[in-house]
């Protein structure tokens, strides 16, 4: 067989790729099922965590009944945007979550935004992805960082961009502000702006509940 | 064989080693040293790509065509780097949030197709899987090494655990968990390992 020739190369290349493309194919299918539940624990983590819901067992069936049993979720759009409603059921004052995202340091960040039912303070927040430095913008995740959420009043009659303030704020007992994180400046920037501006189009939405 | 693979390890781990010796996979080796048990995984990935690339390249470099070899590398490469993407993804998704982008990196990280090129492509299988295994736990025996140092430095803490006391001893420095950080280390480790060499060139 001469190996210069051009259906020699052409079959071995073809050859090839199907090999290799199968094999890839083979590990993808093999742990599809496992891709799907780790999404859906996570996803169900993270809920649970916004809306301080206590999973005393950590399998993935005690926080999908954690769900089931606490959460209400519906989709509603926004142009061409589909965002996620999280409704608090049977609490004495439930609580409303929100999709929120926007471009962080390195790529999107997006979480989920839990808010009064009045929406005058923040309740908790909690990210669901992120590409941001591990050990620097990656901390958003941190609880010391969240923990700086709960209970926070967001601050509606400022312009957009000032409702939730991150690091210094002028003005004695600002009480809208939170520290944002050493090393991770830009991270702690992006998640500012497009915090506020996402709060913005959420009360824009006027959800009933 | 058996000094044949003592010799292989030798050059894959110190004489040849990837990094301090080829300065070779540089870009991994900033970018995932600021926390051991990232390293740990990327390390896991690059032995698994270099040792079963190697090892393919090997087995059919008698059948490659000469003027596509490299495209030919490349799609091994590309191939078993997804599946080791695949299989973290699956088995350790918390790590593979920080790490994902890291991994995928794997495919140009010049230590495998250099590898390949240099050594799979002329030699038989199992010297070329042996240096595939040398040549990955050379470039991870670095960075874990810059792991350590960095993880400890940065966050006084090891694999996540505090140190003992550490808020006592040690001010954490946030410079060693951001890219100047491991490009200092990555510097000493380059002026420890010449230096050794070049007092063992002059003491022989």
């Amino acid at each position: 067989m001469n190996k210069k020739s051009a259906w020699y190369i052409i079959g071995f290349m073809v050859v090839a790729c199907v090999v290799f493309g199968t094999g890839v194919s083979v590990v993808h299918n093999a742990t599809l099922g496992l891709l799907e539940k780790n999404q859906r624990l996570h996803r169900n983590r993270v809920i649970c965590r916004a809306f301080l819901i206590d999973v005393i067992d950590q399998s993935p069936e005690s926080y999908d009944n954690a769900i089931l049993k606490n959460i209400k979720i519906r989709t509603i759009t926004e142009g061409n945007r589909a965002r996620n409603v999280y409704e608090q059921i049977d609490a004495d004052t439930p609580s409303i979550g929100f999709d929120f995202g926007g471009m962080g340091f390195w790529d999107r960040i997006n979480g989920i935004v839990v808010l009064s039912p009045d929406l005058e303070k923040i309740i908790n927040i909690q990210f669901f992805d992120h590409k941001e430095t591990p050990g620097l913008g990656a901390r958003i995740e941190e609880e010391w960082f969240t923990d700086q959420f709960k209970g926070l009043p967001i601050a509606w009659e400022k312009p957009v961009s000032d409702r939730i303030i991150f690091g210094h704020a002028t003005g004695a007992g600002t009480v809208n502000r939170i520290d944002a994180i050493t090393g991770a400046t830009q991270t702690s920037m992006a998640l500012r702006r497009f915090l506020n501006e996402e709060l913005e189009r959420i009360r824009n939405l006027k959800i009933d509940l | 064989m058996g000094n044949d693979a003592k010799k292989i390890f030798k050059l894959g781990i110190i004489a040849d080693n990837p990094i301090f010796r080829q300065v070779l996979g540089i870009c991994s080796a900033l970018a995932v040293t600021n926390l051991l048990v990232n390293t740990l995984f990327m390390c896991f990935g690059v032995i698994f790509t270099t040792t079963l690339t190697s090892l393919t390249v090997s087995l059919l470099r008698n059948y490659i065509p000469q003027r596509i070899r490299m495209i030919v590398q490349v799609l091994i490469i590309a191939s078993y780097v997804m599946m080791v993407d695949i299989v973290i993804r699956a088995t350790a998704p918390d790590i593979h949030r920080f790490i994902g982008p890291y991994v995928g990196l794997i495919i140009t990280n010049c230590i495998i197709m250099g590898r390949a090129e240099a050594f799979a492509s002329q030699n038989r299988p199992l010297p070329s899987l042996l240096d595939g295994i040398a040549c990955g736990l050379g470039y991870s025996i670095v960075l874990v090494a810059i792991a350590v140092v960095r993880e400890i430095m940065g966050f006084g803490t090891i694999l996540g655990y505090p140190l003992p006391g550490v808020d006592i001893w040690w001010h954490q420095w946030t410079i060693m968990v951001m890219p100047p950080g491991a490009f200092f280390m990555l510097a000493i480790v380059t002026w420890i390992a010449r230096s050794r060499d070049r007092e063992e060139d002059a003491a022989s």
